[in-house]
């Protein structure tokens, strides 16, 4: 195959987890063979954790009370013309939150896969939150966490590879499901934002499903259904990041290692 | 149809609104002034903003605009003072990691490394790596080709790589 030699873009957009998809494999042939590049790579990686940590602790300073009030509409820009507009736009919000609400509780009834979705996002909330415990099993011990994870969830694993997107697998723990325990696997970034992957054994004769989402507070869920196992990935990451991850996640599964 | 700004995400946006303009302006004292200039430049511009679209990556577009504005008015009254240097940049640029429990040795040279690089570089160094927008979204913020972002970039990080092989000896003596 007679690939496009590797530019500098690629390079960078490698480093920053924005590379088109269909690079990806050229980007990381090249880095294979040229260790040169491969040490290029590296050291970019290194710049942005460098200024990550340098300059992330800004990030939990209290933020000084006249720029909060400054985020706050100013009165000289205040109209009533806006209201009646607000306010519709406000019922549309409610009435779409209700609607879905009432999906999930009627959804939940019926024992279908939004049930996992919602617990996968109420896990993720409670254990990406974690700053100190975020999992169980470390991944430095990725076999025995492979294992026990297949063991107890009844659905064999592999731990697929996200570092493509910048990610990286701290570990992962058993969650409570419904009736069998669900398997998650956490992943963090450079930024220190994290993904979840969750998987949960389904009683057999559910259909495959494509990639749904929903978003609740802010934490985005892509779902679905493969060979009677239910997954989520879940993130607070817009949902392009997110469905990029679930695609990869996909397709590693789908072709399992070894 | 003017629009409200939404207020959740808009104070949200403020901490990482605060980082990027201690970058721009090397000084905490006058980074929350860029801010609250920015934020009340949003409010009166709040009808650009379209509804759905990324509320940061325009909230910096509207910061990096009031900042070279302001900086063209304050060299325009210092022409008589300097009227070199301000490309690179690096002179003015003095963040100081207070001693605390993150400021690591290691950080403190890297921050003066970054403060070395000409600005025009330092900031979209700092817009992709930690601000993590999109190319396209920092060529948009900086109203410059999307070329150009790359060219910087590559400028910027192959800077910052010479200098960790070769400190030069006179960052080591500044405090």
């Amino acid at each position: 195959m007679n690939a496009l030699p590797i530019s500098d873009a690629d390079l960078h957009a490698y480093v920053d987890g924005r590379l088109a998809r269909e690079r990806l494999a050229a980007v990381e042939e090249a880095l294979a063979r040229d260790a040169a590049l491969a040490q290029r790579v590296a050291d970019y990686r290194a710049q942005n954790a460098g200024l990550h940590d340098m300059l992330d602790p800004w990030l939990n300073e209290a933020i000084p009370s006249r720029l909060l009030a400054a985020a706050t509409q100013p009165a000289n820009v205040r109209s009533r013309r806006w209201w009646p507009a607000l306010a519709a736009a406000a019922s549309l919000v409610v009435g779409v939150a209700l609607g879905w609400f009432a999906r999930d509780v009627l959804l939940e009834r019926g024992g279908t896969p939004t049930t996992f979705a919602r617990q996968a996002v109420f896990a993720h909330v409670i254990y990406a939150a974690d700053a100190r415990r975020p999992v169980e099993v470390q991944a430095s011990e990725a076999q025995s966490l492979v294992n026990w994870l297949t063991k107890r969830v009844g659905q064999p694993a592999h731990a697929p590879d996200l570092s493509s997107m910048g990610f990286q697998l701290v570990g992962g723990r058993l969650v409570a499901g419904n009736e069998k325990p669900a398997a998650l696997l956490m992943y963090e970034n450079a930024d220190r934002q994290r993904l979840t992957l969750q998987w949960r054994k389904l009683p057999p004769g559910n259909e495959e499903t494509a990639f749904r989402y929903a978003v609740e507070n802010g934490v985005g869920v892509f779902y679905w259904i493969d060979d009677d196992c239910a997954y989520a990935i879940v993130g607070r990451v817009d949902r392009g990041q997110l469905l990029a991850a679930a695609r990869v996640v996909y397709g590693q599964l789908a072709e399992p290692k070894k | 149809m003017p629009a409200a700004l939404p207020h959740p995400e808009l104070v949200a946006a403020i901490p990482r609104l605060r980082r990027y303009a201690r970058v721009l302006t090397g000084e905490p004292s006058r980074a929350d002034d860029l801010v609250q200039d920015t934020l009340a430049r949003a409010w009166e511009k709040r009808e650009l903003w379209r509804a759905g679209s990324d509320l940061r990556a325009w909230l910096f577009t509207i910061m990096h605009n009031v900042f070279v504005n302001q900086r063209a008015l304050a060299r325009r009254d210092a022409r008589n003072v300097s009227l070199d240097g301000d490309e690179s940049g690096g002179e003015s640029w003095q963040l100081s990691v207070r001693a605390t429990q993150y400021a690591r040795v290691e950080l403190m040279e890297m921050m003066q490394q970054v403060g070395r690089l000409p600005s025009e570089q330092r900031e979209v160094l700092l817009l992709a790596a930690v601000e993590e927008l999109r190319y396209e979204e920092i060529a948009e913020v900086l109203a410059i080709p999307i070329g150009t972002v790359m060219s910087r970039l590559s400028r910027a990080r192959d800077k910052l790589r010479r200098m960790v092989d070769e400190p030069p000896s006179a960052l080591k003596v500044i405090k």
